[in-house]
């Protein structure tokens, strides 16, 4: 009976020291963020749920395939500086089984980044997590399926890393009025976990953008930390003349499994002057693009996705906005390779949405 | 023991955060204060277009307007992703907030 009662005082005592511990937390997460929640005007960011969604039919070499995808993205403003930010991949990819039955096929996931961003000052912002390998232009900026103007990738994409685990340092300053500097320097960690992996590496970027002109050129280069330790760098150009509706972009990659470059030239019809309705949200696309194989096996070149044999393909294209974010979009495309030439048409639709997640206003 | 160190985590966080919030970096509320005539104000609107058509037209054409504070973020996103400058960012948002 003693010893019951004993037992009983304690755990009254281990309970009012978890309530006195349970109250500390609270009072030690909630101070910041609401002395935060003081300094917010009534431009403060809001939380935001955005990103895009597309369905698109594809025939490569004859065989037709449906692709569906959503890529959804977080953005979570905290205070005056920091930003977590985050992007997953859900792509569903279905083709007919055995060549002429059902559609059939699997969804990919993946987490594209999960990132902290700290706005230190004007020059320099330091991310944490996962981010997107800041290697050229295309996987950073234009792969969202609502900004790329053709829908199949580039050739060379798979050369530039897609995302990283680790830390990065990156910035953007005016050199004087007429040339701004942009840069990236990362590291990578080795992790192997499906769907948020990545390799051990080093890496940068440095860009110059001429706002006047609209010229922007810059250099990537990467350091492998594992196995054959190899380098990659690449080039990237980009112009958009003010005289005309022009989009003028190329990227070059060069790597242990292979090297090549894209050139493309997109050209809104806003200057035709008939059917100016619809001229004006309608845009053509041309591009073309070479990939010559390096020093990888070919179940490395499988892995990586590169074709099998050295490649050429041309693409041409139409997209249509609709509407703010939404856009509809047809290819076609050739490609020419010692493992055999094949069309590939393309025609589906893209849309981009945002939601507020608060009061918006 | 414990406690204590909880107690000097809290304050550094507390003094941290007040730190920030007395030094915020420049935002759109600060350069909307810092408008003294229609005129800067018609002049900052037409730089910051100059300066959204010249940064954000490199990726993707003009979206329509946000509300200032979905706005907000979205620069603020941008200033990350695309590696816009401070003051690039300053004038597409109060061009875009208009």
């Amino acid at each position: 009976m003693h010893s019951s009662r004993k037992n009983l005082r304690r755990r009254c005592a281990r309970l009012r020291t978890a309530k006195c511990r349970v109250h500390i937390l609270l009072l030690f997460c909630l101070t910041p963020a609401l002395l935060f929640a003081q300094t917010y005007d009534s431009a403060a960011p809001v939380p935001i749920l955005t990103g895009n969604a597309g369905f698109f039919t594809n025939v490569q070499a004859g065989t037709p395939q449906i692709v569906s995808e959503v890529n959804p993205v977080v953005l979570l403003p905290l205070g005056e500086r920091w930003l977590i930010e985050s992007r997953g991949a859900f792509e569903g990819d279905f083709q007919p089984k055995d060549g002429n039955g059902p559609f059939g096929g699997s969804v990919a996931k993946e987490l594209d980044y999960l990132q902290a961003d700290f706005i230190a000052n004007p020059y320099v912002t330091v991310t944490v997590g996962r981010f997107l390998t800041p290697f050229g232009i295309y996987n950073e900026r234009l792969y969202p399926i609502w900004i790329r103007c053709l829908q199949p990738e580039p050739l060379i994409l798979p050369l530039e890393e897609g995302s990283s685990n680790g830390a990065m340092l990156r910035g953007g300053f005016p050199l004087n009025p007429a040339v701004n500097l942009n840069y990236a320097a990362y590291f990578s960690t080795l992790t192997t976990t499906n769907g948020i992996d990545s390799d051990r590496d080093v890496g940068g970027r440095i860009g110059f953008f001429l706002p006047g002109p609209r010229i922007e050129a810059g250099v990537s280069w990467q350091k492998s930390l594992q196995d054959e330790r190899t380098n990659a760098f690449g080039f990237h150009f980009a112009w958009q003349p003010t005289a005309v509706p022009v989009n003028l972009r190329s990227e070059y990659a060069r790597s242990y499994a292979g090297s090549g470059y894209w050139v493309e030239a997109a050209y809104r019809l806003s200057q035709v002057n008939f059917w100016r309705h619809a001229m004006r949200r309608t845009e053509i696309v041309g591009r073309a693009q070479q990939l010559f194989l390096g020093q990888a096996s070919e179940d490395e070149d499988s892995e990586y996705d590169l074709p099998s044999a050295n490649t050429r393909q041309a693409d041409f294209g139409v997209n249509y906005f609709l509407r703010d974010g939404l856009k509809a979009t047809a290819s076609y495309g050739r490609q020419f390779s010692s493992a055999g030439d094949f069309n590939l048409w393309t025609v589906g639709i893209a849309y981009r949405f945002a939601v507020p997640l608060g009061r918006a206003q | 023991m414990r406690f204590k160190i909880l107690t000097w985590i809290w304050i550094l966080a507390t003094a941290a955060t007040l730190g920030a919030a007395a030094d915020p970096p420049r935002t759109n509320s600060a350069a909307t204060t810092a408008i003294r005539s229609d005129a800067q104000a018609d002049a900052m609107r037409i730089e910051g277009e100059k300066r959204f058509r010249a940064n954000c037209g490199r990726c993707h054409a003009a979206p329509h307007k946000f509300p200032p504070r979905m706005m907000a973020t979205i620069v603020r996103h941008m200033r990350v992703r695309a590696t816009i400058t401070d003051e690039d960012m300053r004038l597409v948002l109060f061009y875009m907030t208009q």
